[in-house]
This record gives structure tokens, sequence and C-alpha cells, in this order.
């Protein structure tokens, strides 16, 4: 019936298949198919107990005119990108810089500036509760006498320095590994042509750098736009809502309330991931113009 | 073979003569027939019964209160050998976790309910009333404290039987009152009294502040009920939260902040007041029974004592929190789980459950207990029930203690007035109320 090509081709299909199996399961129960019941239930009026009952874009319309929504959710989220993203990749690009040199103590640095990354992230925000305590060891080491978290002006820059310092390591890791990956004959030939230090930092390692930059913006993005874990632990999105985050909107809505909130809580969850997706959009047409 | 074959020769004999007789003729033959029959024996047989399983949650305060538990169940499982009880705590956010079983229809026959969350699973219809359960066994719903009980009825029936409770108590430091040589605090305290000791126990240059006044949606109301106010109205459709005694209750709440004599815990680098009342920093501080064991492990050498709260211009006021174990309507053994209930919340078991010291009983006829005697502060606790208020604001409970903490941190943070930020949070909740 098939010919012997065929066969050999079907049966690499299905060994294939077979193997692939379980993640196609996984993929198709807990990803595929939760989010398209999320996104049903964003049309919803939902609170768990009783059956979801539809009601069209009612539950968009009020998070659009929602009061947590647009005073604090949305403004701090926006703040929180804008600073934490530039700023941790920045910081992790020149420490990469600065370990990628021949200097003493290489491995002790690289380590120490990785251990945050593996460290639970509720750990790191207990660690910085007691930090930036009112008595807390940096208001004695700066003499200040500021309430850090409990400070509806410096809560959230607080909790975008935990952010900051814990995801360094990741980043710094990601560049290390590509300028290691950039060929010495490239920064050779630029030596020949005569150009200094700055200008191969310029047309050589930053062009060769920009996959890592868009691999590491990108993440950066997305996970700051999701920011949650320090905030449910440091402040539980307070003072006065100064760190109320649109992921911790959709917690409060869906478990944090004594009225469950289903739907709303997915429409918001929904409005978040189109607010990724546009700006890791824009931002992929800035890299490839640039190219 | 050979005999039957006789016995049929026999048959053709006697018939043959029967025939040739041609006449009626008696014949006696003996025919072996085997007879049933029934005696009836007295005799004790084991039957098994069938046993039914029943399924109990509750969140692991700490690993003493779950052996608590344990032990109780223990008891119970001897005296009921057909009941299996299986005990799943539930770690982490116990909400979150029960509210989603109880969406999947997975939830637990039997399991606890904070009297905060309770309207909300009233409403929905996910608990089995108990009072027929309750009718079957002769509980009455008069040997719990009745302000615990009456909490968990709903329209006239009742969801739970309260498992203990707590309510709030002015704990005090002995050796700062010592210090400060001031007569220690009394049941009849009024809030003159408790701001005269606050400013004298004072001294911020030490890092020392008379009381606690934490932006707490769990412990502000009870100056609103000691000035006669309510945070909702009776129906919880609409909030008081910019009635004038509330208003009145805040500015004195707050007062302490600004002129010295309380602070917030952050003021002294804790998260919580008991922390810094441990620690000293604290005079005085509103807790309830949960204070003891944290101080009893945590700082053993503290003296402290603790009295009813102070009364305001209109009296008493307190709060009361409590937690009981409701029946789910799923649960396919609602006798076997109102059993267990039955059991755990006995007089025996509720007993043993006062004397270890983790909680209050929720029978009424325990406060003459001896326990009480040797341990004044629990007993200040379990009498403070009396003319309290179920800590408990409706649907929209959340919601209510956010803007309520949220008006009290305008106050502290930005300096606004009582009046205004009170006014914008019964705004914002109106809102959320659909007024």
């Amino acid at each position: 019936m098939f010919s012997p090509a065929m066969r050999r081709k079907l049966s690499e299909w299905l060994t294939a298949y077979i193997f692939l199996a379980p993640w196609f399961f996984i993929l198709f129960v807990f990803i595929i198919f939760s989010i398209g019941w999320a996104f049903y239930l964003s049309f919803t009026d939902y609170n768990l107990f009783s059956p979801p009952k539809w009601v069209g874009l009612t539950q968009y319309i009020r998070v659009l005119r929602d009061r947590d929504f647009l005073q604090y959710a949305l403004p701090n989220t926006l703040k929180y990108v804008a600073v934490v993203v530039p700023t941790q990749t920045v910081i992790s690009l020149i420490i990469a810089f600065a370990l990628d040199q021949n200097i003493r103590f290489r491995r002790f640095f690289r380590t120490a500036f990785y251990v945050p990354s593996v460290t639970s992230s509720v750990v790191i925000s207990l660690i910085f509760i007691w930090l930036f305590s009112k008595v807390g060891i940096i208001n004695q080491i700066f003499g200040l006498k500021i309430d850090w978290l409990n400070s509806p002006t410096y809560a959230l820059p607080t909790i975008m320095m935990v952010n900051i310092w814990s995801t360094i390591g990741t980043m710094m890791l990601i560049f290390l590994a590509a300028l290691q990956d950039i060929p010495v004959a490239l920064y050779e030939a630029a030596q020949i042509d005569g150009a200094n230090r700055l200008q191969i930092l310029r047309y050589v390692t930053i062009p060769a750098l920009r996959p890592a930059i868009f691999f590491v913006v990108t993440m950066g993005v997305i996970g700051c736009f999701q920011v949650f874990d320090q905030i449910y632990v440091m402040t539980a999105g307070g003072p006065l809502g100064a760190t109320t985050t649109i992921a911790y909107l959709i917690y409060k809505w869906a478990f944090g309330s004594t009225n469950i909130q289903m739907g709303r809580a997915s429409a918001v969850a929904f409005i978040l991931s189109l607010m990724i997706l546009v700006v890791v959009l824009i931002q992929r047409r800035i890299i490839e113009r640039e190219e | 073979m050979y005999r039957k074959a006789f016995a049929l020769m026999a048959l053709v004999v006697v018939a043959g003569l029967v025939l040739t007789a041609c006449a009626p003729q008696t014949v006696t033959v003996t025919v072996p027939v085997e007879k049933k029959v029934e005696v009836t024996v007295e005799r004790t047989v084991e039957v098994p019964r069938e046993r039914v399983t029943v399924r109990l949650s509750g969140w692991a305060a700490n690993p003493q209160e779950t052996a608590l538990l344990e032990s109780l169940l223990y008891r119970f499982s001897v005296e009921n050998p057909d009941i299996i009880v299986k005990y799943e705590p539930i770690t982490g956010d116990y909400w979150q976790a029960i509210k989603t079983l109880v969406g999947a229809g997975e939830e637990p026959d039997i399991y606890y309910m904070d009297i905060f969350q309770f309207p909300f699973f009233a409403k929905e219809g996910v608990l089995l009333p108990l009072d027929d359960l309750m009718a079957a066994t002769g509980t009455s719903r008069d040997v719990f404290i009745p302000d615990l009980i009456n909490a968990f009825t709903y329209e006239g029936k009742t969801y739970g039987i309260p498992k203990d409770f707590n309510t709030l108590a002015l704990f005090y430091n002995k050796d700062l009152f010592d210090q400060a040589g001031l007569a220690y605090p009394t049941d009849n305290w009024t809030w003159d009294d408790l701001k005269a000791a606050a400013q004298k126990l004072s001294q911020p240059d030490k890092n020392i502040y008379g009381l606690g006044v934490p932006a707490d949606p769990g412990r502000f109301p009870i100056f609103v009920f000691q000035n006669g106010g309510r945070i909702m109205t009776e129906d919880f459709s609409d909030t008081l939260l910019d009635s004038p005694e509330v208003v009145e209750a805040a500015r004195f709440y707050t007062g302490f902040y600004f002129d010295k004599s309380g602070a917030l815990p952050s003021d002294v680098g804790e998260g919580w007041q008991g922390t810094a009342f441990g620690k000293g920093n604290f005079a005085m501080v509103y807790e309830g029974g949960w204070l003891i064991p944290y101080l009893n492990q945590q700082f053993p050498d503290l003296k402290y004592s603790a009295v009813l709260p102070p009364k305001g211009p209109k009296g008493y006021g307190n709060l009361i929190f409590t937690v009981a174990y409701v029946i789910s309507k799923n649960s396919k053994n609602p006798e076997a789980a109102w059993k267990v209930i039955e059991f755990i919340t006995n007089e025996a078991s509720q007993t043993t459950v006062l004397e270890s010291g983790f909680a209050l009983p929720s029978r009424a006829a325990l406060i003459n207990h001896p326990y009480f005697q040797s341990h004044p502060e629990s007993a200040t606790i379990f009498r403070g029930a009396t003319g309290a208020t179920p800590f408990m604001w409706g649907l929209y409970g959340s919601d209510v203690n956010e803007k309520m903490g949220q008006a009290l941190e305008r106050i502290y943070l930005k300096g606004q007035d009582p009046e205004a930020s009170f006014r914008q949070a019964a705004q914002e909740l109106r809102e959320i109320l659909g007024k």
C-alpha cells in the first residue's frame, strides 16, 4: 500500500508524536485550554461557586473604569517597567563587561552576582523588609529616617530596587555568554583598522550583542509587567495603593477578596497580556530597524 | 442400578395387582423425603458494618494546634470505629485553596469557616444547614456563646458550629508601668485613662511608645463601637464610615500617633505590634489571645497582663474573631460529618481545647472552668465576648477592610483630616457596593 520510503516517514512521525505526547498533553490541558477558558471567563460574571454568566464586554468596561486600575495599577506598572527594564539591562551589561575582563577573583564575583537569581524571591523580599525597615541597616548607614515600605513615595522605588538587584544576575550571565561568543578575529580586525576601545565597544561589541540585548529586554519587559511576588510579600499593594500593580490586582480580584471576581480578574489578565504583546512588538520593530 | 431395577419391577408387580384386582386397595409405602427445617438460634456474630470516610480540612496555624485537633480526632476514632476521618490540613493560602475546591466540587466534608468569609459561602448556598442534624442528636444552639452561633446563622438557619474564638484585650507591659510609676489598667478604664497613661508611658527618644495604633481594620473598629458607631448598616448594604461616630473615633485613635503617645509598628521597625510589645517598644497593645502563646514562646521574661478594652463615651465595644466547622452541601455522609463536628465541639473536647491554651472554647458553660483562674489573660479575652461584635462586614468585607485601612493610612501618612479621609473611604466603598 505504502512505498517503503513513505512507510519509513510515517513511522518516524509516529515515533516523534509518541515522544511528544506527554508534552502535548501538558500544552493542551494546562496552557492552551487554560488560556481559552480564562478568555471565555473574561466575558462572564463568575465567582467560582455559581456557573459563569455571560455578560459580554461588561468586565472589560468595568476594568477600564475601575479606580484601582486607573489610579494605581496601570500607572504603577508602567512606571515599574519604565524604570526597572532599562536599569537592570544597563547594570547587568556593565557587570558583564567587567567580569569579562581578566580581573582577579573573577569566578567569585560571577557567583556572587548570580546568587540572588537562584534565591527564592520570597526570601529576598523578607531580607529587604528588614534592610529597609525604619530602624533597618539602610537607614542607619545613610543616617536616614525613612519608613521605606510604608511610605507612598518610597515603597514602589524600594520594590524596584529589590527586583533590579535580584534579576541582574541572570541577565549578566546571558550577556557574559554572548560576550564570549564574539569572535576574537572581529576585535583584531578592528584594532588593525585603528579603532580605539570606545569605537570597538560601539561598533563591534554592542552590535554583536544585539540578539542578547533583545532577549534580555524582552524577558525583562514580560517579567516587570507581571511583577507580583515581591509586592505580595513586602507591601500587599499598599500603602495607599502605591505598589498595586496589574498582576497584584488580578490576584486581589481573583482570590484576595471575600467576594470573588473571576471574570473581572480574567479581563485584566487579558488586558495585561495585550499590553505586553504590544510593547514587545514595538521593541522588535525598533531592533529590526536598527539592523 | 441393580436396586433401581428391582424397585421398578416391584412397581410393575404392584401395578399389575392393582389392575388385576380392579378394586381400590390401600398400600402403605414408605418413601424417604428430605425436609427443610428452619431453626432460630441465638448467636452473636461480628457483622462488618460499612465504614464511611469523612474528610476534614483547616489551615495549619501551628504544629501544636494541629496536634491538638489530631488528638481529638483520635479519641473520636476510638469511639466511632465505623467513621474514618481523613484530616487534610491546607498549608499556604487557605481561602484560595478552599474556594477553588468548592468551585470544583471537590471540597472536604468538613472545613474551617472564618466569620469574615462566611457571608459569601452562605449566600452561594454551598454549606449544609445543620439544624436537622442538630435536632437529631439533641444538640442545642443554646450551649454555645450566643454571639458566636448567631454569627454563623444565615436566614434563620445554622450553618456552622463555632470551634473557638478570640476578642481583643488591652495587653500591658508591667515593667513599663512600674517604671512610669503608674497603676496597672483595670477592666473599668475609659478612653481618658488610656490617653493619660499612654502619654506618661511614651519616651519617643528611647523608642518606647504608650499604645500601638496600627492602620489595621482589625483593631480600629472597637473604638467606633465604643463611640456608639457602626462600620456598616445592619443589613450590610451601606457603609457608615463617614458617620460622625466613626470620624470622632478615628480622630481619637490616630491622635495617639500625632502626639507621640502612640506609634505604628513600622515606626519601631516591626511588621506586627505584637513583636513591638514583646520587645518593650509598645507599653500597651490591643491584641487577641494569639498573642499569649507567642509572648510565652518568644519573650518568656516579659511581665504582662491584659484587661478588657477601655470603655469609650458610649461604653464597651469589642470585636469577635471566630471560626466554625461547616459541612459541605456536597457531602455524601452528612450524618457522619455531623458526628465528627458534634464530638470535637462537645464539652469534653472543648475543655481539652481550653486546657491546651491555644484557643478559647465556644461553649458558654466553660466560663467557670478552673483554667481561667490561673490564666487571667485568657479569662479576659473569654469575658470580652459579651457585648462584642463579630468581625464581619458582609459580602464585601475585604473591600470594607481595605478602604478602612486606607482611610487610616491617609491620616497617618498624608496628614489628611479624619473627616475628609473617611468621607473618601465611604464614597469609594459605595461605588463598590453599587450605591
